[in-house]
């Protein structure tokens, strides 16, 4: 715990506001504009599953998604999703199946936001993976998804072992 | 005063045969039990209803079965709406009569049933209605649209004819909303008191807000459910984020003036939501938050809190998770000083996925519980339905 607590007292220079949303300047949009924009754009999904008023969500975008190279890039490459995990907001998964926001977090048994997860343009999942991450780390990430190496090698495969 | 209103200790569950509420089922057709306060299923005299949603008329609409407490099964179910309908919610009001209340076109409906008219409770954009019997009177609770922003409304309704007539409505608060509120529920106390919870984001996160009336007449000033100050967490404290989430707050009448109270909370946020639970004796203010689950689902995320109490004092909570590899539905009983060692509800453990519970507790202190099973991410989901008795 003191660990956690040492890093986040580190992130006290980004501190502006106090809760968390999407990154500002990023064109997020809901789980199904960004499905339907997936299908026709053959881009990949990024979707951040975040919460209202979630620290470590908070510190990623201070701390990472304000780097302009890495906005370029994701939002070059990717459409990308926000879902807010406590959300009514109602989304249709690829099944067909109408959920809640919320609900999502059930199916991808979420245990702690920020949850990054990528998925194909048609929606099927590719690797999620938990809490918060470096610019480098989402550096690796769009190299394992858009380079295809999810098809043959797991995350930590393709990584060499590191987290 | 919570010692007296418990179960008694050393005492085991018996269960009935499992039955299938949803005769239409297929690996295309997605059956809901979602709504606020998670009121699926009710007991009216000795007949038993359960309300639900599914896609099989190719859009979401919401479905009513019904069986004699005795029935071994559930009559064809009966659509309850024309268009498309999402998490309809059921109370008894004796007597074998029920009311039903549900979002439809974008407005939230009643109806009285068996063979009431429907009614508009709202004439604006709503959603998530709920509804508590108690005390000889109706109420309704929803969200309703006020600016930008949802606000809570509370309306007693006219029980006694086929149409649910409107006595008041009224939102909780009057000013409008500064961020959103939703997820009502509500409970009834045995004086005729109104309880009513609901999420709301005014402290930008989510943190489960309570007011009471006592009278018809306005409702206090909201307090906070969860008892964590500034926000709660580390973030908070270091100025990243808002505070903690909790969400999808459930309420019960209890005992003759109590109200108890259970919700999904990420205070420890290493392990996912857990399931917290705080009591009202009958004071209107409600105690310290009380962890529900027990040590083998600390590590593992809880999901569908719903709390279930009676008249007499019976009180227990119940959800799902996935401590045992997969999602199964656990439920935990107060004993008057603590919520007991968890119990796996044996109809809804197991292979597959058994989730969603709701639940309700009839006038002899039996269990009557739904949820919803899933064999594998292929099979067509079944509402399941059992009733339990604690002896």
């Amino acid at each position: 715990m003191n660990a956690i607590r040492m890093l986040l007292a580190t992130s006290l220079l980004w501190v502006s506001v106090v809760w968390a949303d999407p990154p500002p300047g990023y064109p997020f949009v809901s789980f199904d504009a960004g499905l339907k924009a997936a299908r026709a754009s053959g881009k990949p999904i990024f979707l951040y599953f975040g919460r209202y008023g979630c620290a470590w969500c908070d510190h990623t975008n201070k701390k990472t998604f304000s780097d302009a190279s890495l906005k370029k890039l994701y939002s070059d490459n990717y459409e990308l999703v926000y879902v807010d995990a406590e959300s009514g907001r109602r989304l249709t998964l690829p099944s067909g199946e109408r959920i809640t926001e919320a609900e999502l977090g059930v199916r991808l048994q979420a245990f702690a936001t920020p949850l990054f997860v990528y998925l194909t343009p048609q929606g099927e999942k590719i690797v999620q993976i938990p809490g918060f991450k470096t610019v480098q780390d989402f550096r690796d990430y769009d190299r394992y998804v858009r380079g295809g190496y999810y098809k043959q090698k797991t995350l930590l495969e393709f990584l060499g072992g590191k987290s | 005063m919570l010692l007296v209103l418990a179960w008694p200790a050393h005492a085991a569950w018996t269960w009935s045969e499992p039955l299938t509420v949803n005769s239409a089922a297929g690996p295309a057709i997605f059956p809901h039990l979602e709504s606020a306060n998670r009121q699926n299923v009710a007991v009216s005299g000795d007949a038993v209803a359960v309300v639900w949603e599914d896609n099989r008329d190719g859009s979401p609409q919401c479905y009513l079965a019904t069986k004699p407490e005795t029935a071994d099964t559930f009559q064809p179910e009966t659509r309850l709406s024309q268009s498309e309908c999402f998490e309809p919610v059921v109370v008894a009001l004796g007597a074998g009569r029920f009311a039903a209340a549900w979002e439809e076109a974008g407005k939230v409906r009643a109806q009285v049933l068996p063979g009431g008219t429907p009614i508009n409770l709202s004439g604006v954009e709503s959603a998530q209605a709920t509804l508590a019997f108690g005390a000889g009177s109706l109420y309704a609770a929803w969200a309703e649209q006020a600016g930008r922003f949802r606000r809570i409304v509370v309306a007693r309704l006219e029980a006694d004819s086929s149409a649910p007539g409107i006595r008041f409505a009224q939102p909780v608060e009057a000013r409008q909303p500064s961020d959103g509120q939703s997820w009502p529920a509500l409970a009834v106390t045995g004086d005729g008191g109104v309880t009513v919870a609901w999420e709301d984001r005014r402290e930008h996160h989510t943190v489960p807000m309570v007011s009471h009336s006592r009278d018809d007449g306005d409702f206090a000033a909201p307090a906070q459910l969860t008892d964590l100050k500034h926000g709660g967490g580390t973030g908070a404290a270091l100025g990243l984020g808002a505070g903690t989430g909790a969400m999808r707050p459930t309420l019960s009448a209890w005992g003759g003036q109590g109200v108890a109270a259970a919700w999904l909370d990420k205070r420890d946020f290493l392990s996912g939501y857990d399931v917290y639970a705080a009591l009202d004796a009958g004071t209107r203010r409600f105690g310290r938050n009380i962890q529900v689950q027990d040590s083998f689902g600390d590590n593992m995320a809880q999901w569908h809190a719903k709390i279930v109490g009676d008249a007499s004092g019976r009180l227990l909570a119940l959800w799902d998770d996935a401590r045992d590899g997969t999602p199964d539905v656990w439920l935990s009983v107060w004993n008057g000083t603590a919520f007991g060692d968890d119990v796996a509800v044996p109809a809804g453990s197991g292979p597959g996925a058994q989730t969603d519970p709701s639940a309700t507790l009839d006038g002899a202190g039996r269990l009557h519980l739904v949820w919803l099973d899933r064999g594998d991410p292929q099979s067509a989901t079944r509402i399941r339905y059992v009733r339990g008795g604690w002896r």
